[in-house]
């Protein structure tokens, strides 16, 4: 997920010459550091919930480091940039920054300097926060996290694409600044739903196509797109799932990181659910179902009795003729004891060819899953799926991913399953 | 089950069961939980806490040395077998108790260390009860008559006066318990001679043997405190991961450089075993504090080696081998099957019926991958801890890899995580006890993983058998040869002055070609047994049910083919050559009853499958029929098999539907662990005869684990209907002759399904394919 | 260092996050119960419980189960008394016995999800469990005994 903003903030980047009157913003001076900022309590709680529904701390804290210290990198394919200091030092981190700076840099894109920010800091959804909110945020920051003197580094963009001013172009393209206005026409409960979706939570960062030049293709919201060797599947009709996602089932999800026709939250999608949006208020996680089901367009219906759910359980029986073909056998003798499911999907049991990976237009998520498995920390929680890299081949794992796609789903095959398996191996490189 | 004391708690002969649970997890630190201390008795005693064996409480009494008694009246069973499985101690264990009256409450079993004074201790070829019966009936008829003569005299009775029943003598209205009388003072021992004359109670007095009971060594495998030689533990090991030279023999090193190693966490180094005797050579074994980090290390360990001759070799080039020296009238040697001068008989047959069988190489894939644990104790003994079939054999041979004097090395006896043969082959131990000896007899656990175990499996040698039948015109069978190819075990261990001798003076390893020594009469039959020296050369072994299992395959498929031929239904083909005469009528102790045995097993799975009678199964779908006499001519189990099949024509699949099943091994000792073995022998025979087998490409099996290994699992499992013969003849052996009967029954069953002849294992679904096609 | 919980204890390991879990259960917390089969995941001598799921432990780097909740066969029941086990016992189940603790992990993460199995779907859950003495008949007569005895305490 970071990955991919970073590197269209670099593409976005040479677009962007003309725009230089455009592009100028001032310096908003220091706040006084020694003056200890207060709030209140409440206004701080919600910070935090926020805080965690924007996932800031994931490209703002360094792995083992102290959280918000800043220089998580992120590889963007022409350089590394370096997730900033968000701890309150006066120095390296955000101490100087008053709500005004804070809430120009979330609302605006530009720091408290008057430089612009890569777009890699999704401020193109950010900026559809309340004041309000953007404020409890900054209370969060200022007052609760530790501060941590810590110099970022400098980016390692290299010329031109590193002309900051460059990036006020790529704004006049992209970006649909204003807060959030409510769809006088949808209910309370949807509206909110959209506010955090378009807004802290960025969703459409992931999910939504980007063109050439790194900017959201408004046009196809939602439709899905590839991050970091995963796909971020469509939130619209064209999603893949045999069972069409229920808001009940998207809540559940972004709640618990397992949906029981649909799958478990793992890659980049982990820490949105775990580190994220689980953090939020109920009320506000059934808000974010509410939305999303109405993008995507969900019929009325009982999935237990869809169609498909029972095929893929008819289609999960097996007998001894599983040894005549070795994707079968390999899925009989190392994937079933966990993934085989009766007379309803369980849950925990996720159940292959409805689930979404198995659908949806590319394998990249299925072989992820193969290969590295699931941590503790992610999908369901307390839960882990052994990883198979050191244990089957490229084409034991091809195999096995075109026996679920083929026989199990009864979709079209994937092309080039084999080569897919090698080179997200390869990306995926673990230590021994 | 009335007559069943499966239900009868066992906690009664140890300590309750509760207290020794009460240990559950206590951790969070490092410490070896099962942990020997240095230099101690490491006998493995299954259903004693932390599997320990029980020292005497107070007085004891040992009538002989296969047990003793304790003044607690606790009886404590010498065992010399390997536990592989086969709950051997509690066969063992019964067969003493029955005849020594104890109550089986008091029964305690310690599989015993290696020791000269216990004999050969060697488990395998299916003849741990049928030796196990004679011994421990004279040792506990030994300890019943001393102790009667000890009460007898306590009361002043005539000993016939006395009875024993559960652990008690009375007289009248005398009565004592056999501990009572221990602590009394005990001390009778008896002579050879005595020992010979001792009265045994008659088989339809014995109370304990033919019920059922729970195995003494179940309850520990189902909680975790089994004790397998890999759970080995001694204070202050290191782990080794061995890296395997090109070739199993004729490999040396040439360099090993271990510098990339070097820079990693917990690698300590890597040894060149320099093996001084021939078991092991080429084997480098890496070091590290875990086995992880050993692991890891040997990924970067470079060894350079050069190879042995067989670094080319392959399977096909085994079988044409096999086939140029069955060619060869010259070579092999020539079985005592009585009258052998077949050739002109066939010279002058009105017809003759040849047909050429061959049988794949197959890995053991025995579940605990081989290992062992060495060290040199603060006494300067060598220890080896490890799970082994066959201590007796690899002993010298450890005593001579570290240079030590007999009793310088002592094997600690573990569970085998699976046996099947291969843990007749110590070299695994060999392994391990160079690698102390490298490390200065530093404990060290060397453990092989699965790759490196299978790389190093004394497999089944591949085979090739011709079989032919002379006829008269009547189509009366004249005479047959039955000529086998394949690797001799014996010859590949170096056990080669062990071996037997043939009619023609010359020597061959009956492990391969038992079972082609029929007990059909044929007129003059030969049996020649080939070595097959490439196979030698890669140190092949002994695999559950050894030659049987191949020469069945071939003999027993041909007589169907020879039925056929003569228009004969095979059973009635079988039966009619099945006569209990001249050499085929056996004789006491144990192949009583001959060929009329034989003949009853077969039509009694006749009756139970309904083979013949029924309408056909269904389409592509038959019964066929087979019949051996075991393992061993001389101490032969009778068995025969109807197996019922499907093919699929268009795959070439078998469905392998169910197996009736009828045995005849004697007196059944333990009716529910003989019934365990024949379910596990069957079901071995199908996953040998449908599903599993590799191929010696570059001088070493292809497949290497379960991605591309297929063994039987629990989907492939078809119905089993087994029956024992209710006899009062010798108990006889269990382990294998459930696999020999299958593979020919199910080739029967597919021609009877598809009229196609299938002459190859494993019928693999290409096997079959080709042979449809063909 | 690695936290999590073994059969209700917590736990710290030291070790490198791409140790098997399966190792550092045997080696480091001397709890040998659990076994080594093949390595890659595919005869399930090394089930363990992770979360209450079956999990094969010798494929799981011991880095995924941190904060987790790891049962291994001594933690199965207290009194090593599991239904399972109990009927394991009694119908004389094992034979060489080193598959047998990941076959009565796997069964009892079975019953768990499964509670009235059908062969069929005793054979679908229980195949990547290798046994190679081949004791799969009593496996599942043991499976369906203890689920009758589970079903039987569940409605007494």
């Amino acid at each position: 997920m970071k990955k991919i903003i970073a590197s269209v903030g670099g593409l976005a980047a040479v677009a962007a010459a003309a725009f230089g009157l455009y592009a100028y913003h001032g310096e908003i001076g220091p706040r006084d550091a020694r003056e200890k900022p207060a709030f209140d309590s409440a206004v701080v709680a919600k910070g935090r919930e926020l805080a965690a529904a924007g996932f800031c701390a994931e490209c703002h804290t360094q792995p083992g480091q102290a959280p918000y210290a800043g220089n998580y990198p992120l590889d963007t394919g022409f350089g590394i940039i370096y997730g900033s200091n968000l701890t309150p030092d006066p120095e390296t981190g955000i101490g100087l920054w008053t709500e005004a700076a804070f809430n120009r840099a979330l609302k605006q894109g530009v720091d408290r300097k008057g430089r612009n920010l890569f777009p890699a800091f999704p401020y193109d959804h950010f900026t559809k926060m309340t004041d309000e909110d953007v404020r409890a945020v900054y209370a969060y920051l200022m007052s609760e996290v530790k501060p941590v003197r810590n110099q970022v580094k400098d980016s390692t963009i290299p010329f031109p694409l590193n002309i900051r001013w460059l990036q006020s172009g790529w704004k006049l393209l992209f970006v649909d600044f204003g807060t959030y206005q409510p769809d006088k026409g949808k209910s309370d409960l949807w509206n909110r739903g959209a506010y955090l979706v378009e807004g802290v939570s960025h969703c459409g960062a992931c999910h939504t196509p980007r063109n050439l030049l790194g900017g959201e293709e408004k046009s196809r919201q939602f439709e899905g797109a590839v991050i970091d060797k995963w796909i971020a599947p469509a939130l619209t009709s064209a999603n893949a799932s045999v069972v069409p996602w229920t808001a009940k089932d998207l809540s559940g999800y972004l709640k618990s990181g397992v949906s029981q026709y649909h799958g478990v939250s793992v890659g980049p999608m982990g820490p949105v659910v775990h580190a994220g949006l689980r953090k939020l208020p109920d009320r506000d996680v059934e808000a974010i179902g509410v939305y999303l089901a109405d993008k995507l367009k969900t019929p009325d219906f009982d999935p237990a009795k869809n169609p498909l759910v029972q095929a893929s359980l008819a289609t999960g029986r097996t007998d001894r003729t599983y040894r005549d073909d070795e994707g079968k056998r390999l899925y009989v003798t190392a994937c079933a004891s966990c993934h085989y499911n009766v007379k309803e999907v369980l849950p925990a049991r996720p159940d292959l060819a409805i689930n979404s990976a198995t659908r949806i237009s590319a394998p990249d998520n299925l072989i992820q899953v193969i290969l590295n498995g699931v941590v503790s920390d992610d999908g369901i929680q307390g839960v882990v799926m052994p990883r198979f890299r050191d244990a089957l081949s490229d084409q034991e794992i091809a195999a096995i991913v075109n026996y679920l796609r083929g026989q199990r789903a009864q979709l079209k095959p994937w092309d080039d399953v084999e080569r897919k398996v090698g080179e997200i191996r390869k990306a995926t490189t673990t230590r021994h | 089950m009335a007559d069943d004391l499966r239900k009868s708690p066992r906690s009664a002969v140890a300590l309750p069961r509760a207290s020794r649970r009460g240990f559950l997890v206590a951790m969070a630190s490092t410490v070896a939980m099962f942990g020997f201390p240095l230099g101690a008795d490491a006998a493995i005693a299954p259903g004693e806490p932390g599997e320990r064996p029980i020292t005497p409480n107070g007085k004891m009494f040992e009538p002989t040395i296969w047990y003793w008694i304790d003044q607690a009246g606790r009886i404590n069973v010498h065992v010399i077998n390997a536990e592989i499985g086969q709950h051997i101690g509690t066969a063992t264990a019964r067969i003493l108790a029955d005849e020594l009256d104890a109550d089986w409450k008091d029964i305690h079993i310690e599989h015993v260390d290696v020791a000269p004074k216990w004999g050969n201790m060697v488990t395998g070829g299916s003849m741990s009860v049928w030796g196990a019966w004679p011994r421990y009936r004279q040792a506990g008829a030994a300890g019943r008559v001393a102790l009667i003569e000890a009460a007898a005299k306590l009361w002043g009775v005539a000993p016939e006066s006395c009875q024993t029943r559960n652990s008690m003598v009375t007289s009248g209205t005398h009565s004592i318990s056999y501990g009572e009388l221990v602590a009394s003072g005990l001390s009778r021992s008896f002579t050879d001679a005595e020992l010979k004359a001792l009265p045994l109670k008659p088989v339809s007095d014995l109370r304990l043997v033919g019920r059922n009971v729970v195995e003494l060594d179940v309850p520990d495998k189902t909680d975790g405190k089994a004790l397998f030689g890999i759970d080995a533990k001694v204070e202050g090991m290191v782990y080794g991961v061995p890296l395997l030279p090109p070739t199993r023999l004729g490999s040396s090193v040439v360099s090993i450089d271990d510098s990339v190693a070097k820079g990693m966490k917990g690698y300590i180094r890597t040894v060149d075993l320099k093996d001084p005797t021939g078991i092991v050579p080429g084997v480098v074994v890496v070091i590290g504090q875990s086995l992880m980090a050993a692991k890891w290390a040997s990924e970067k360990v470079k060894v350079t080696w050069t190879a042995g001759p067989t670094a080319a070799l392959t399977e096909q080039q085994m079988l044409d081998r096999a086939r140029a020296l069955i060619r060869d009238a010259g070579v092999g040697t020539i079985l005592d099957t009585g009258d052998t001068e077949t050739a002109p008989i066939f010279a002058k047959a009105a017809e003759t019926l040849e047909a050429e069988y061959t049988c794949a190489s197959v890995l053991h894939f025995q579940l605990e991958p081989v290992n062992a644990t060495a060290l040199r104790n603060t006494s300067g003994t060598w220890e080896v801890h490890t799970g082994t079939q066959w201590p007796s054999l690899i002993l010298p041979a450890l005593e001579q890899a570290v240079g030590a004097k007999s009793g310088e090395v002592e094997i600690k006896s573990y569970l085998c995580g699976g046996g099947f043969g291969r843990r007749l082959n110590g070299d695994y131990a060999v392994v391990g006890l160079l690698a102390s000896k490298a490390m200065d007899g530093k404990p060290v656990k060397v453990v092989f993983f699965r790759e490196e175990d299978a790389l190093f499996d004394s497999f089944r040698s591949p085979s090739v058998q011709r079989l032919r039948m002379a006829f008269d015109k009547g189509k009366q069978v004249l005479a047959m040869d039955h000529d086998a190819a394949a690797g001799w075990t014996m010859e590949a261990m170096g056990l080669g002055a062990g071996m037997t001798k043939g009619k023609d003076g010359r020597t061959f390893d009956p492990n391969s070609i038992d079972g082609a020594d029929h007990y059909y009469s044929v007129g003059p039959h030969k049996v020649r047994a080939i070595s097959l020296d490439l196979a030698n050369q890669l140190r092949i072994g002994f695999l559950r049910s050894v030659g049987p299992g191949w020469t069945n395959f071939a003999l027993e498929s041909f007589m169907d083919e020879a039925a056929h031929k003569v228009g004969v239904d095979p059973v009635q083909f079988r039966l009619a050559h099945l006569k209990p005469e001249g050499r085929n009528a056996g004789s006491l102790p144990s192949s009583v009853g001959g060929a009329a045995r034989q003949a009853h097993v077969l039509k009694r799975v006749v009756e139970l499958s309904g083979y013949g009678k029924q309408e056909a199964p269904g389409k592509d779908s038959a019964i066929g029929i087979a019949t051996t006499y075991g393992q061993n001519r001389l101490s032969p189990t009778w068995i025969a098999c109807a197996a019922k099949v499907h093919v699929e024509r268009k795959s070439g699949t078998i469905t392998v539907q169910k197996l009736w099943i009828v045995v005849d091994c004697g007196v059944v000792i333990d009716p529910d662990g003989s019934l365990a073995q024949i379910q596990g022998g069957a079901l071995w025979g199908v996953s040998l005869a449908v599903l599993e087998g590799t191929t010696i490409e570059n001088g070493r099996p292809r497949d290497r684990n379960l991605g591309t290994y297929k063994p039987l699992r629990m989907i492939d499992t078809p119905e089993l209907a087994i029956e024992f013969v209710k006899s009062t003849a010798a108990p006889v052996g269990l382990g294998e002759p459930g696999v020999t009967v299958v593979a020919p029954a199910i080739a029967n069953a597919v021609f009877n399904a598809v009229g196609v002849r299938v002459r190859h294992l494993p019928m693999t679904p290409d096997v079959v394919k080709k042979a449809l096609t063909s | 260092m690695i936290t999590f919980k073994l059969n209700g204890q917590d736990v710290s390991v030291d070790v490198d996050g791409d140790t098997p879990l399966l190792w550092v259960i045997r080696d480091e917390l001397g709890l040998t119960g659990t076994k080594f089969g093949c390595g890659i995941g595919m005869c399930g001598a090394c089930t363990v419980h992770v979360g209450g799921r079956a999990t094969r432990s010798c494929a799981t780097p011991a880095s995924y189960v941190s904060g987790a909740e790891v049962v291994t066969i001594e933690g199965l029941d207290p009194k090593g008394a599991h239904p399972l086990q109990t009927a394991w016992s009694e119908l004389n189940v094992p034979q060489c016995g080193y598959c047998q603790s990941g076959q009565i992990m796997q069964a009892a993460a079975l019953l768990k999800d499964i509670p009235d199995p059908t062969d069929d779907d005793i054979d679908a859950v229980m195949t990547g469990n290798l046994c190679r003495c081949m004791t799969y008949i009593r496996i599942r007569d043991a499976v369906r005994k203890a689920a009758a005895t589970m079903k039987g305490a569940k409605n007494g």
